[in-house]
């Protein structure tokens, strides 16, 4: 099992570096330009406030962003939720079903292992991926704090913590996916990734559907709800690593079942 | 009398409701090389692929070096050096990359046996898998299958795709390993490879088994299996 991890690994080290360091950069080039633009912050965030149902959905209405706290959740937030959201989404839509789409499953499951270890070794690389990729934005995001000689909110911890479980939700899901026969499925992984996103903007503007926002992955880790304090939702939370086990769970019970494809 | 390393019992398998295999029993002797013939979809691979674990089967019963297939997936597979008709590995791996993988998934250090079969088969173990053609990939395959010196060879139309004289030195390997006791199961479509090397034989056409008295039949006979059933019955009642 310690040989498939070490290949998942190394297979989709690459893949880490791209997205991690795209959407870290991306983020701390945000942080530093917010030096720049904060003269005339104040009367954006004026602007920005009273602008209805766009602003609460981008949380604009709660947090000013004429402060670098305000302006990391509403800007840097979002980047940061949609990018790693993609990244878990395309990590783990493909983690299984790329061995049949790329024939190379009859060389793997030739080699005395059950499909039980090797689905708990490529379940294992997605946690790791997952872990490095929060580990390494974070260094990025701290980073732009410190070079403006602010400091680090507490919030902030709380947000990337959160947004680790959202990606595992969604990773879950596109695990439980990739175990199904067939192709690989990047398009429907990153697809999903965009529609949690977009449910929980549309769930921010109508009002009639705040009752049902916990039920998507971006709910429990909005950047603005975070770092304003308000109470932590259990609810969300909650319903995410029931989802998350209910995927991880349907991926090795589907893949224990049914017959591999050549 | 050597016992049975492989008995298949009333094995079948079908795809929702194409036919797979049907009924199959089969039994392999220990040092044994065993031809399995047969046209193209006959159930050759779903044969093997039940063996190995990777088809789930509706019925039947597979018992390999005395281990049930399915409860004793693993312990038969230590045991197995399976090389399938597609040899297809990852991509950016080079192929002593694949090689130590093999090794290091079986837990064991097989670099000496591996070099020697590579040496034999002249693979260059630099390169890169995407950078093989088909004949070289195949190659890979069997240093992967050969390496660990398993009990039981189970070989998926292993030469298409080699030249004559990798084939040539591909059965020398074979015999080899079968001289120093493990068994070998071959599917394939030539008739030449059976009847120079086999021991016993089989043939597989539409999903049922038949198992042939002698690995030495003539090419009509052969040929026979691959057109329809009333022909090959009569031509097999002659024979």
């Amino acid at each position: 099992m310690r040989s498939v991890l070490k290949r998942e690994l190394i297979i989709n080290f690459k893949n880490l570096m791209i997205w991690s360091l795209s959407v870290g950069a991306m983020g701390l080039a945000c942080i530093l330009l917010y030096q720049s633009m904060e003269g005339d912050m104040k009367e954006m965030a004026d602007a920005f406030s009273n602008m209805g149902a766009f602003s609460d959905a981008f949380g604009m209405s709660t947090l000013s962003i004429a402060t670098l706290k305000g302006y990391f959740a509403t800007e840097i937030g979002a980047v940061h939720g949609l990018g790693s959201g993609m990244f878990a989404a395309i990590l783990a839509i493909s983690i299984i079903s790329k061995e049949e789409e790329g024939h190379s499953g009859e060389f793997l499951f030739s080699l005395p292992l059950s499909r039980t270890e090797i689905l708990a070794a490529k379940a294992l690389c997605i946690a790791i991926m997952l872990v490095a990729f929060t580990v390494i934005c974070t260094a990025f995001y701290a980073i732009g704090f410190m070079m403006l000689d602010e400091a680090i909110p507490e919030e902030f911890y709380t947000f990337m913590m959160r947004q680790l479980l959202m990606n595992a939700e969604i990773a879950g899901i596109c695990f439980g996916l990739s175990s199904l026969a067939g192709k690989n499925r990047i398009g429907l992984g990153l697809g999903m990734a965009l529609m949690f996103y977009a449910y929980d903007v549309m769930g921010r503007v109508i009002p009639d559907m705040k009752d049902y926002l916990f039920v998507g992955p971006y709910s429990f880790a909005n950047a603005s709800e975070i770092f304003i304090g308000e109470d932590t939702p259990v609810k969300a939370i909650a319903l995410a690593v029931v989802v998350l086990v209910l995927g991880v769970s349907y991926g090795f019970w589907n893949y224990n079942r049914r017959d591999l494809a050549s | 009398m050597k016992e049975n390393v492989i008995e298949i019992r009333n094995l079948t398998k079908s795809y929702g409701k194409s036919r797979g295999v049907i009924d199959v029993s089969l039994s392999v002797k220990a040092g044994d090389i065993f031809g399995f013939l047969g046209p193209n979809g006959a159930g050759k691979s779903t044969t093997i692929r039940s063996m190995l674990g990777f088809l789930k089967i509706n019925s039947g019963d597979i018992k390999i070096l005395g281990m049930d297939s399915v409860r004793d997936h693993e312990r038969i597979l230590k045991e197995v050096g399976y090389m399938p008709s597609e040899a297809w590995f990852y991509d950016s791996m080079k192929v002593g990359d694949v090689i130590k993988y093999a090794a290091d998934v079986r837990g064991g250090d097989y670099s000496k046996e591996a070099e020697k079969i590579c040496e034999r088969l002249k693979l260059d173990t630099g390169k890169r898998i995407k950078q093989l053609s088909l004949g070289n990939r195949k190659k890979v395959s069997i240093v992967c299958a050969m390496q660990h010196k398993p009990k039981i060879f189970i070989f998926d139309e292993p030469t298409s795709g080699l030249d004559p004289l990798i084939q040539k030195k591909f059965f020398e390997l074979i015999n080899e390993y079968v001289d120093e006791g493990a068994t070998c199961l071959l599917s394939t479509h030539v008739l030449s490879e059976v009847d120079k090397y086999c021991r016993t034989a089989a043939i597989m056409r539409e999903g049922r088994l038949t198992m042939l008295d002698t690995p030495h039949i003539d090419d009509e006979t052969f040929l026979s299996f691959y057109e329809d059933e009333a022909t090959t019955d009569s031509l097999l009642k002659e024979a």
